[in-house]
């Protein structure tokens, strides 16, 4: 008869550590702090910008008076990081006004992102070699083959052929989360396999626990990491397609003659462009727009401020969110 | 590599002899079966790729076709939208991709075959591309060996910060910048514009004799459609210079661009490597880490690098295209995609990814059996 004291029987597994306990052993890291820090100023920015700007936040400031023909007002005390040629508005300004915009668009899109790619790829890698498995790999491997921004901009282009009154942010933050998605639910899936195959779950299931069970007992957590590797990677490509347009379309898209453009200073948009107007505060915009009038002639740097800070904003942001990731993920490891 | 087990573990100590029976090599089938386990999943995932390939003409369908007859006020139903699908079906998988509609920057372009305008951008950038994966190849893989391998937050952590500052930072802005750092000593050099594909400027041509006859409407170069093969069969050497150096430059960017997307997914694969019992179990018998580096792990990672780049190859052609963009190299593949879209012209559009879609499947399956080749301890290669 085997006792409590049988070295072979295991005994009451110990309690779980609590939250505070974690911490206490193993607090997080430098890493973290940095981005929780980053992230921090952000949220203290965009809810500033909703006090002080109001209605207004939609819309930057025209001011011809800052910019005189052909003069660019670089970083002074009066604008610490220069003025926007065209409609002249304070960079500083015009940053701040974007960061509530900013901050909604990459959240709600790695919402998408992250709740579809999740759960699917966590579904797929436990059904491993079933039906749910096949369609979500098939349907990912599809939509992954084509480059991401390319698919964000045709769609786009189609939604404005049909119903050009629904191109907007809504649909772009819907377009984008959707596209994104495969690519999460892939790195999941592999994650889930391997973890569906760990004796701890061949023992639930073998004590009969159902799908839903193991799929929100043990797949889930454990298939937390590869979801954290890949949020700060899913940044790049929302500010990729918000700035590469503006770029492309103002300075390098070739003209009836086929030469490429003159800057302007004053931009222009295709019809499928999901800002409202090309006076609307938005990051990727800023960048597209100042990498376009930055350099006033080939070799020049001289408007370095238009694309530098809009660049760091951006930097900035998704350095945030990767190191709170990686700070989350390095902790859930050695709590393991 | 055949034939053989690759675990240490499976050699008896001392004498290098390989313990018990050896498994069947790879590519012959198991007793019972016409083929083996890797020639079974070839052909699985080769049937697949077809398959995959309408799918994504019925992504592209819904988002291209669709509105685009709801926009003109064509007469729209079920069933036309079924036989609509069939035939752009039928019309890219037979070639039947229509004719141009629009005046391309320098070929007489317009009411042309969208074959023979394809034939004409897509040299130059595979020229681009040759010279970009190798240097990629050559960063990437030492880089995230040694960054995934070390354990010292002095290495490891600017490893980290660097990728996700590459990976954020947008290409075309990387390009813009590189362009423009090197613009005036490539001109003093040359005399020559880094724009205008990846031949030299017309104002280069100009102040140097002309066009030669093997260069046709600006750009396209003669027998193979290749710039530097061209120039170098034609024993034009300045052209050839010049066409290597911008050739690259576009290519440095790429890969520079590119290795930061690649490392952020390759260093958790050397970080897991490093922590594998064979490794451990290794440094405990007093072997150096140098070795345990280059002759243990890196052969161990190299067939997941290769899976890695298979899933990354979609981020290296948006990469590769936004960088031509920027280098004004209107001969190129991704200049020509970006005018397309920017003009909102639809009608190339399924077609252009059609294309796309095709390298990118074919090239994943391709790399994803040399894969397995590489690594025959998987189910499948058995």
């Amino acid at each position: 008869m085997t006792t409590l004291s049988d070295p072979d029987t295991p005994g009451p597994s110990p309690p779980r550590p609590t939250l505070r306990e974690r911490w206490r052993r193993r607090p997080p890291t430098l890493g973290f702090w940095v981005g929780a820090g980053l992230l921090g100023i952000y949220v203290v920015a965009a809810l500033s910008a909703l006090v002080v700007f109001r209605a207004s936040l939609g819309t930057l400031p025209e001011n011809s008076a800052w910019v005189p023909p052909y003069v660019q007002v670089g970083p002074s005390w009066a604008h610490p990081f220069g003025v926007i040629p065209g409609f002249g508005t304070d960079l500083f300004r015009a940053l701040w006004q974007a960061t509530p915009w900013d901050l909604a668009i990459v959240a709600s899109i790695l919402a998408i992102d992250v709740v579809l790619g999740f759960f699917l790829g966590a579904i797929a890698g436990l059904n491993e070699g079933g039906l749910v498995d096949a369609v979500v790999t098939f349907v990912g491997d599809s939509v992954g083959s084509i480059p991401a921004f390319l698919l964000a901009i045709i769609v786009l282009i189609g939604l404005a052929a049909a119903w050009p009154t629904e191109v907007g942010l809504p649909s772009f933050v819907v377009i984008l989360g959707v596209i994104l998605w495969p690519t999460m639910a892939r790195t999941v899936r592999e994650r889930a396999r391997l973890v569906g195959h760990e004796t701890f779950v061949e023992a639930a299931r073998a004590s009969g626990a159902s799908f839903r069970r193991l799929l929100v007992r043990h797949i889930l957590p454990n298939s937390v990491g590869p979801v954290l590797a890949q949020i700060p990677l899913d940044v790049a490509p929302i500010f990729f397609v918000l700035a590469v347009i503006p770029w492309f379309v103002n300075c390098q898209a070739p003209s009836a003659s086929g030469s490429s453009p003159l800057p302007v200073f004053l931009p222009h948009f295709p019809a499928y462009w999901p800002l409202p107007s090309f006076s609307f505060p938005e990051w990727g915009y800023l960048l597209g727009f100042g990498t376009c009038e930055g350099f006033s002639f080939p070799g020049g740097f001289n408007y370095w401020w238009m694309y530098l800070f809009p660049l760091l904003a951006i930097l900035g942001l998704g350095l945030g969110i990767g190191l709170v990731c990686d700070g989350i993920e390095r902790w859930r490891r050695f709590d393991r | 590599m055949n034939g053989t087990l690759s675990g240490d573990d499976a050699r008896i100590e001392g004498t290098g002899k390989v313990e018990g029976t050896p498994p069947p090599p790879l590519l012959r089938a198991p007793r019972g079966r016409w083929l083996s386990g890797f020639w079974r999943y070839a052909i699985r995932r080769a049937l697949l790729i077809p398959a995959q390939l309408v799918f994504v003409l019925l992504i592209l369908y819904l988002a291209i076709n669709v509105p685009a007859s709801i926009a003109t006020g064509l007469p729209v139903g079920f069933q036309t939208y079924v036989q609509g699908f069939f035939q752009v079906v039928a019309n890219d998988f037979t070639g039947n991709w229509g004719t141009t509609t629009l005046q391309l920057a320098g070929y007489d372009t317009y009411n042309v075959p969208w074959t023979q305008v394809y034939a004409y951008y897509i040299p130059p950038s595979v020229q681009i591309a040759v010279f970009a994966l190798p240097i990629a190849a050559a960063l990437a893989y030492p880089l995230s060996l040694l960054a995934g391998w070390s354990r010292r937050p002095g290495l490891d952590a600017p490893a980290r910060f660097l990728t996700l500052t590459g990976a954020l930072l947008p290409a075309f802005v990387v390009a813009t910048l590189v362009m423009n750092a090197v613009f005036f000593s490539y001109l003093s050099y040359f005399q020559d514009v880094p724009s205008q594909g990846l031949i030299p400027s017309v104002g280069w041509f100009v102040l140097n004799g002309g066009y030669p006859s093997w260069i046709l409407d600006d750009f396209i170069t003669r027998p193979t459609g290749f710039p530097l093969v061209d120039a170098l069969i034609h024993h034009s050497w300045t052209i050839a210079a010049i066409s290597l150096t911008k050739t690259l430059l576009q290519a440095s960017v790429v890969a520079i661009a590119y290795v930061a997307i690649f490392f952020r997914h390759a260093r958790s694969v050397v970080r897991s490597t490093s922590e594998e019992p064979h490794i451990v179990g290794a440094r405990a018998r007093g072997i150096s880490e140098r070795t345990l580096l280059w002759r243990h792990a890196a052969k161990r990672v190299t067939p997941s690098f290769f899976l890695i780049f298979a899933l990354t190859i979609p981020e290296f052609l948006g990469v590769q295209f936004a960088v031509e963009a920027a280098f004004v190299d209107q001969s190129g593949f991704g200049y020509l995609t970006f005018t397309t879209l920017t003009e909102g012209n639809l009608a190339p559009l399924d077609a252009l990814v059609f294309l796309l879609a095709i390298l990118v499947l074919v090239w994943a399956f391709v790399v994803d059996l040399v894969a397995i080749r590489l690594d025959p301890r998987g189910a499948v290669a058995r």
